[in-house]
Order: structure tokens, then sequence, then C-alpha cells
């Protein structure tokens, strides 16, 4: 095999053992979604949404429910490796280790793209707006494949510290803020009837966000794991 | 590692003899600004202050890279030293931020491109701290701890721009009539005066690192072997 299908074949194999792993156990997706659900009831409490106010807060609380469910998502995609020293495993295995970065990232972008599909529908329900277009769900998309890759990368380093379950938030939303106001900025505008070349910069800014973070778990990933 | 090198030295005396110096030309040879008044004065600390942060915040990447590379705990010990140090120099960037904002906009705080950057940028590199405490090995710690550096470095730009891009797509809340720097005329003695205060933060600075590394360098156990 070429060296380049070799490295795609081992990205695969981590995204299906995570894949399997989140499809035998159903622990990660469903208590994201009921957190993301939670925290949606709690703003609509705490700010007190009139519905005027609800359709332009929308896209906010779509960003807001997403980051913070993720960090559930990212603890423990990485809290897996950490059980029984699976990581230790996977660190063994004959390969370049940013391809585990690439597999682990690619299933935490999975399963809080797939929490951010479900939660789509149900803010089209409980606010005046139909949010499940496809502009939309390509902002969301791109939006949280830089949130899930710095995430992951963050949450290397995280797990490697005492005080492991708590850091990751710490880290990743004043790191993650730019990503986070472009996604906003650019689902808020697609809400409001732009197109996506009306929002263009804000595109530009995630995927340079992708581009970015994509890059950095390639170039540290391993120096992160190295023990 | 023991005996204070004699450029240290220099170094102590001239930010001594500089600071002072700056704080009289700052209040004697600087003209009151026409609308603004007295207040204006702290600029000049504002911007070198934040201006000092900034330079910082890069050496404490650029250092991290260097232990990256080399793995040498000394590099680490400059990393840290230019973190500290900048944070403290950020945190004095925002202060006196608010002291400007507080008569002239009439409220502490403004959500301005240039202050919020430098407020999450001070958010970012606490986590540094959070994140270093965490790790009990020394090893780990200035590896994470470079990885982070460098990672923080690197979204600063990307959280600028797009806090730039936020303010410009909406329309403008406060007029920034007396804004900072480019917003008001600057006199000759006003650029005198900024020039002298720059260069004497950064002297200041230079020292302060030098000294905070110098403390982490007799904290490390391992350098009392080296010397």
């Amino acid at each position: 095999m070429k060296p380049i299908v070799r490295y795609l074949a081992a990205i695969w194999h981590i995204l299906r053992k995570d894949i399997q792993v989140e499809w035998r156990g159903r622990q990660g997706i469903p208590v994201m979604l009921v957190f993301a659900l939670t925290i949606v009831f709690l703003f609509n409490f705490a700010l007190q949404l009139s519905p005027d106010l609800q359709a332009g807060l929308a896209a906010g609380l779509l960003w807001v429910s997403l980051a913070f469910a993720s960090t559930l998502g990212l603890n423990r995609g990485i809290n897996l490796e950490r059980e029984n020293n699976a990581m230790d495993g996977l660190l063994l295995a004959p390969m370049d280790r940013s391809a585990i970065f690439f597999g682990k990232a690619l299933g935490n972008f999975c399963f809080t793209g797939l929490v951010g599909l479900v939660l789509l529908p149900v803010f089209s329900l409980f606010y005046p707006q139909n949010m499940l277009r496809l502009p939309l769900v390509l902002v969301m998309l791109l939006g949280l494949g830089a949130y899930t890759s710095l995430g992951t990368l963050l949450s290397a380093l995280s797990i490697q510290a005492r005080t492991r379950d708590i850091l990751l938030p710490v880290l990743l939303y004043p790191l993650a803020l730019p990503i986070l106001i472009a996604a906003v900025e650019a689902s808020r505008g697609v809400l409001a009837g732009q197109t996506l070349s009306n929002v263009s910069s804000w595109i530009y800014l995630l995927l340079a966000g992708i581009l970015l973070f994509n890059a950095a778990g390639l170039i540290f990933f391993e120096t992160i794991l190295e023990e | 590692m023991t005996r204070k090198p004699t450029l240290l030295k220099i170094l102590d005396i001239l930010s001594l003899l500089i600071v002072p110096a700056v704080l009289i030309l700052v209040w004697f040879f600087t003209p009151v600004e026409a609308v603004m008044g007295p207040v204006q004065k702290v600029f000049y600390f504002h911007i070198s202050a934040a201006w000092g942060g900034m330079l910082s915040f890069i050496l404490g990447a650029v250092a991290g890279a260097g232990y990256l590379r080399s793995r040498r705990m000394g590099w680490d010990s400059l990393s840290l030293a230019a973190i500290e140090v900048g944070l403290v120099f950020a945190l004095i960037a925002i202060l006196s931020g608010m002291i400007w904002a507080r008569p002239i906009w009439n409220t502490w705080w403004v959500w301005d491109p240039r202050l919020t950057t430098t407020a999450i940028m001070a958010l970012i590199y606490l986590a540094y701290f959070i994140l270093r405490s965490g790790l009990s090995t020394p090893e780990t710690r200035s590896r994470l701890g470079a990885v982070y550096a460098i990672l923080a470095v690197m979204t600063v730009p990307l959280t600028f721009f797009s806090i730039r891009l936020f303010r410009t797509i909406h329309p403008v809340v406060i007029a920034t009539g007396g804004g900072q720097g480019s917003a008001f005329n600057m006199t000759p003695r006003m650029l005198t005066a900024l020039f002298a205060s720059l260069f004497a933060f950064t002297i200041l600075l230079a020292d302060l690192v030098w000294h905070r590394f110098r403390l982490a360098q007799l904290q490390n156990p391992l350098s009392l072997e080296e010397k």
C-alpha cells in the first residue's frame, strides 16, 4: 500500500472504532443532546425571551448550546482513551501519530454534527423560524469542523492534567472565540435571509480556522502525546 | 546562574531611571488634549503596556518553539517568564483603558475590538497558568505549556480579525470620537512622548522578563546541576 493510503486507513480505523464504541454504548450523543436541550430551556427563562427577541437570538443560542454540549463529547472522546490505558495501544500502533488526531477529530466532528442536525429541527419548533436550511447546515458543519479540531487538540492537552475534566472549557472557549463569533454571525446572516456569499468573510474565517487548527494538530499532536 | 549579570544590572538602573523620566515627560512636556483633557495622558502608558504585552506573548511562543526544538529547560523558563510578565502588562493595558474610557465614553467598558481582544488574550493566558498548575511532572508542564503558548499566539490574529469584522458589519454603537491612537490628531510632542514611553516599557519589560527568567531557573532543580 502507498503511505498515503495507509495513513488514511489508519484515520479510518480510529474513526470506525469511535463510532463503534458510540453505537454500542450510546453514551456520548444522547448526553450531549439532553444537555443542549437543557441549555435551551435554561436560556429561555434566564433571558426572558419574547417572540420578537427569539428570532434574533436563535443563532446565538444554537451556538452556545452546541459549544457547551460539544465539550462533554470532547471530554468523553479523550477519556475513552485514558480508561484502561487505551491510549497506549494507539501510541504503539505503527502509524504516524497525527493520524490519531485526525481520527479522533473526525469522530468528534461526526458526533457533534449529528447533535447539531437534531438540534436544528428542534430549534425550528421552539423558535418562530425554520432553521432547517441548507446554508445554515453548511455553516454549522464548517463551524463545528473548526471547533472540534481545536477541541480535540486541547482535550489531548487537558487529559494529561490533574484537573482534566474541568480544564478543557477554560482552555477551549477563549481560544475558540473567533470561531464562535464567525459561526454565530454567519448563522445569523443566513437566518436573516442572506446568501452564503453575503456572509463570505465569516465563511473564510471558519475555513481559516479549520486549516489552522488541523495544521496545528498535524504538527503538535505527536509532541502532545509523547511520553 | 548565581551571579547577577552586569547587563541585567545596567537594565535595572536604566528602567529605574527611564520610567519616572517618561512619567515626568507625560506630566509636564505633553500638551493637554483639547477635547478629553488630562485623562488622555493615560494613553501613553496604555499603548505602551499593550505593546509590551503583545511583544511578550510573541516572545513566549518563540521561546516555546525553542523549547520544543532543543528540550532545554532554559527555553521553558523564558517562555514562562515572558508570558507571566506579558499577562501583567496586558492587565495594565486593560485597566488603564477602562480608566480612560470612564470619563470619555461614560462607561467602564466598551466592546471595542482592541479592548476586547486584549481581554480575551488575558483570559487565554490565564488559562495557560491553570494548565501548567494542573501538570505535575516538569517535563510535561514545559512541553504542553510550549504547545499551548504557540497555539495561543496563533489564534490572537483570528480573534482580533473576527472582533474587528464584527464591529464593521454592525452599526457603530458608540462613536469612538476620542479613540485610541489614530482617532485624534497627535502633536509632535505627543508622538515624542509616546515613543519615549514605548521605549521605556520595552526596557522595563526586558528587565522584568529577565528577572522572572532567573527566578524560574532557580526554582528549577535541574538548573542547579547545569549551572
